[in-house]
């Protein structure tokens, strides 16, 4: 192994050699994803022993199709056990993304009408499976490990 | 008893600085000058210079620089001298500290404080984050000092100390700010107020104030009142000048070292870190690389600057709390046994540096690859969340919010009372024998664990007993491992055989097993290899041969007379189809080779070979027997071809023969069987 990283890497790894660290990622935009769904991003500020999140500047985006949409949030602090995962946002990469922005109100009501197709094609699953005298579990029933 | 002279200067006790302590802590010298030097740092150019203020254990206090009225310059000779601090030193610690306990850091790690060795002493281990001044510290610091600084303590931990000090202050404040100047509670203070400045600044600007109107501290030992009183005074007088501080009170927490306990001259401190020094380890245990300290500090400086222009909310979260993070981290991942709880890591770590061992032969000084090396802490004792109560069958049943209602986990001790009963089936024997090759790997890891102990250790008392707990230990696992009989004698540990992950793990145990165990299991190999070779699907066989070839080397003459007719005499094939089919497996014909190697390896060695009646027409015969087939069919490679069995064939056959053998051997191989 060469020794000659490129500087971040060095970097990285003079702090805690072998292992993974969230040290590295402090001050740097990231993409969190939530255990309820949310797609959090924002300016990692700091962490603890817990991983708990701090984030400044913070956008909760929305995405529903092709199309997403940015509400900004402020400063959020994320209790670590709800994330997911976590990725870092290089910003100087250029985004050339087939996604389309579009004003919170537009998205938040393509949320709504995602929503309610989602809840319509359940509730007609549950009907034919009813008929056929099985029942699937709702999700928040079960047990979740 | 070492008796400290009266020249102390009492104000060191509250100079804001934050401390770990422990119970058993006994300040070494080494520490002492150590910890001195922590507050030497300051960045090169600093505003308004006033040099950190001396840490309180010393008794000497530092020089300013910058020439203000310094406390009184002790000279070489004057020597501290607390005797009722040492009087009161046990109760003390345990008093002063079980009080800071309460309010202490619940992350604050108990540090045990190690004697200083070589590694404590090297100045070439740096500490992160000090700049610190070696010429100030020559001026005044003094090697008898050291010796005196053992057994002085810290003034803080004195219970009358305390009590004193909480007595003006009252039991509220003291709750209010524990660590004034924590390096833990950093953000406590404003941060646009204090955090741009060196804390060693203001801690000493109020040091110097009231130090000229003290009166010079007499050579005679201080009666505990007059110590209480200068502390009040200085406590009143620190506190004054910053009314958003919270009253200084003496850090109650010594601050140990590890690592350099020499100063060094560092060449970094970020302005925006709180200069107040952290948490060290004790003596012995560097914490990181050296190289790694410096790169990191170094790396630090650049990207603070950097980041500050582009992102001016950067580095909220300062480099000390990170430390800390990183810290707490470390500790929960050290391990008395890395080979066992991170293997992985360590395997990876093993294989760069046999790498770069390989390529540094070329290459003079080249660099380490970094490790992780975990602080040295002992351990405490680890929470088992499992109830078990006393003379209950299994678990207890306890809820929990993943399982409402465990079950007692009994379905193993079921299957074991019924397995000589109830006749099983093909599938549930395989389960058995998956499952309980899995539990033997676990108590093999241990064997393997301890073996790596004891190689390490050299063989002391205890060493011998590890090497019993050892040998007791593999052997349990070779009779578990017998037990499973397909129901022939001689049919033990095939089951086990069968699996690769048995191959592995009875590869894994040969070393550790007793000479007995490891004849009988090459008989169960060698008897049963054609079964064996036919079943070994996934080629597995392999890694069996190593362990069985230092087993061979060991045989005996007659020994290894019984072990070739268990290989060419099996109850169903003849003696000819098993040479076939051994011949054309790589481990059967490694096998092979690797019993002739020995056999020519104690005949021409000329040690008496104590034959048993036979033996010796057994062995022509087989020669014979092998040297014909190894003529006739084709040969695969084998693992390792020994080069003594050409001068064994030659002394049996006639060259023509040999050399048929050697064109065969050697097309197999695709190199010569006999070193030219």
């Amino acid at each position: 192994m060469s020794t000659e990283l490129p500087a971040k890497e060095q970097h990285k790894m003079n702090y805690v050699p072998g292992t993974a660290s969230l040290i590295d990622d402090i001050d740097k935009k990231h993409l969190v994803l939530l255990r309820d769904g949310r797609t959090l991003i924002g300016y990692l500020r700091s962490i603890d022993q817990f991983a708990n999140l701090v984030f400044h500047q913070t956008v909760e985006r929305i995405h529903v199709g092709k199309k997403f949409g940015d509400i900004p949030r402020g400063i959020f602090i994320v209790r670590g056990e709800n994330v997911v995962l976590l990725g870092e946002i290089d910003v100087d990469k250029p985004c050339d993304t087939v996604l389309q922005q579009v004003s919170i109100e537009e998205i938040l009501e393509e949320q709504r009408l995602q929503q309610q197709a989602k809840q319509e094609t359940e509730k007609v699953k549950m009907q034919v499976l009813k008929d056929r005298g099985l029942s699937v579990p709702k999700a928040d029933n079960l047990d979740e490990y | 008893m070492r008796t400290l002279t009266p020249t102390t200067n009492f104000f060191f006790f509250f100079f804001p600085c934050h401390y770990v302590v422990d119970v058993d802590a006994q300040v070494t010298a080494e520490e002492a000058t150590s910890s001195l030097s922590q507050f030497a740092e300051l960045p090169p150019t600093p505003p308004p210079a006033s040099p950190p203020p001396p840490p309180p254990q010393l008794p000497v206090p530092k020089p300013c620089p910058n020439g203000a009225p310094s406390p009184p310059r002790h000279k070489p000779q004057s020597r501290p001298s607390f005797p009722y601090y040492q009087r009161g030193r046990a109760r003390g610690y345990r008093g002063g500290l079980y009080r800071e306990h309460m309010f202490e850091d619940p992350a604050v790690m108990r540090i045990v404080e190690g004697r200083p060795n070589i590694k404590s002493l090297d100045s070439a281990i740096v500490d992160f984050g000090n700049a610190m001044y070696r010429e100030n510290f020559e001026d005044w610091m003094v090697p008898t000092y050291r010796k005196n600084r053992r057994d002085s303590g810290s003034l803080l931990q004195d219970s009358a100390i305390v009590c004193v000090i909480d007595g003006p202050r009252g039991r509220g404040q003291r709750l209010d700010s524990p660590y004034p100047f924590s390096c833990f509670r950093g953000r406590r203070e404003p941060r646009g107020l204090y955090s741009r400045r060196p804390f060693c600044q203001r801690g000493l600007s109020q040091m110097q104030a009231p130090v000229p109107e003290t009166p010079a501290f007499s050579r005679q030992p201080l009666t505990p009142r007059q110590l209480y009183n200068q502390t009040g005074r200085f406590i009143s007088h620190s506190g004054r000048p910053c009314p958003s501080t919270p009253q200084s009170l003496p850090p109650k927490v010594l601050q140990l070292r590890f690592g350099a306990n020499s100063p060094t001259p560092s060449p970094f401190y970020s302005p925006s870190s709180n200069p107040v020094q952290h948490f060290r380890f004790p003596g012995p245990v560097t914490q990181l690389h050296p190289q790694h300290k410096r790169l990191l500090s170094q790396k630090q400086r650049i990207s603070h600057r950097k980041m500050e222009d582009l992102d001016p909310y950067c580095n909220i979260m300062t480099a000390k709390e990170k430390e800390w993070i990183i810290r707490l981290q470390m500790i929960q991942l050290q391990s008395e046994n890395p080979y066992l709880e991170d293997y992985y890591y360590q395997e990876y770590y093993r294989r760069i540096e046999a790498k770069m061992a390989e390529e540094e032969l070329g290459i003079r000084g080249k660099r380490e690859p970094p490790k992780l090396t975990t602080p040295y802490i002992t351990k405490t004792e680890a929470y088992t969340p499992v109830v078990h109560i006393e003379g209950s069958l299994g678990q207890v049943a306890v809820s929990t919010c993943y399982s409402p209602r465990r079950a007692i986990s009994a379905v193993h001790g079921v299957q074991a009372h019924t397995s000589h009963e109830v006749p099983k089936d093909i599938r549930q024997q395989r389960l058995e024998v998956l499952s309980q090759i899995e539990k033997l790997f676990m108590t093999l890891l241990e064997v393997e664990e301890s073996g790596r102990k004891n190689s390490s250790v050299p063989s002391e008392s205890e060493g011998g007993q590890l090497k019993e707990k050892t040998q007791w230990t593999a052997e349990h696992i070779y009779t578990q491992m017998k037990q499973h009989n397909l129901g022939e004698p001689g049919g033990e540990f095939l089951p086990f055989l069968f699996v690769s992950k048995g191959k592995k793990l009875l590869a894994r145990l040969l070393p550790f097993l007793k000479r007995e165990s490891t004849l009988k299991i090459l008989h169960i190999v060698t008897s049963n290899l054609p079964t064996l070779m036919s079943r070994d699907s996934e080629e597995s066989l392999p890694v069996l041969y190593q362990p069985l070839r230092n087993v061979i080397a060991a045989l005996t003459f007659s020994q290894l007379i019984r072990v070739l007719k268990d290989l060419t005499s099996s109850e169903s094939l003849s003696t000819y189809e098993c040479l076939t089919l051994v011949c054309q497996n790589k481990f059967g014909l490694s096998l092979l080779y690797a019993l002739l190697s020995q056999g020519e390896k104690l005949l021409s060695s000329g040690v008496p070979l104590e034959p048993s009646i036979g033996d010796f027409e057994t062995w022509t015969d087989t020669i014979f027997q092998v040297a014909g087939q190894l003529s006739q069919c084709s040969l695969v490679e084998p693992l390792n071809l020994p080069s003594n069995l050409l001068t064994l064939f030659c002394r049996y056959l006639d060259k023509r023969t040999v050399c048929q053998l050697k064109c065969n051997m050697e097309s197999a191989t695709g190199f010569l069987a006999l070193p030219s």
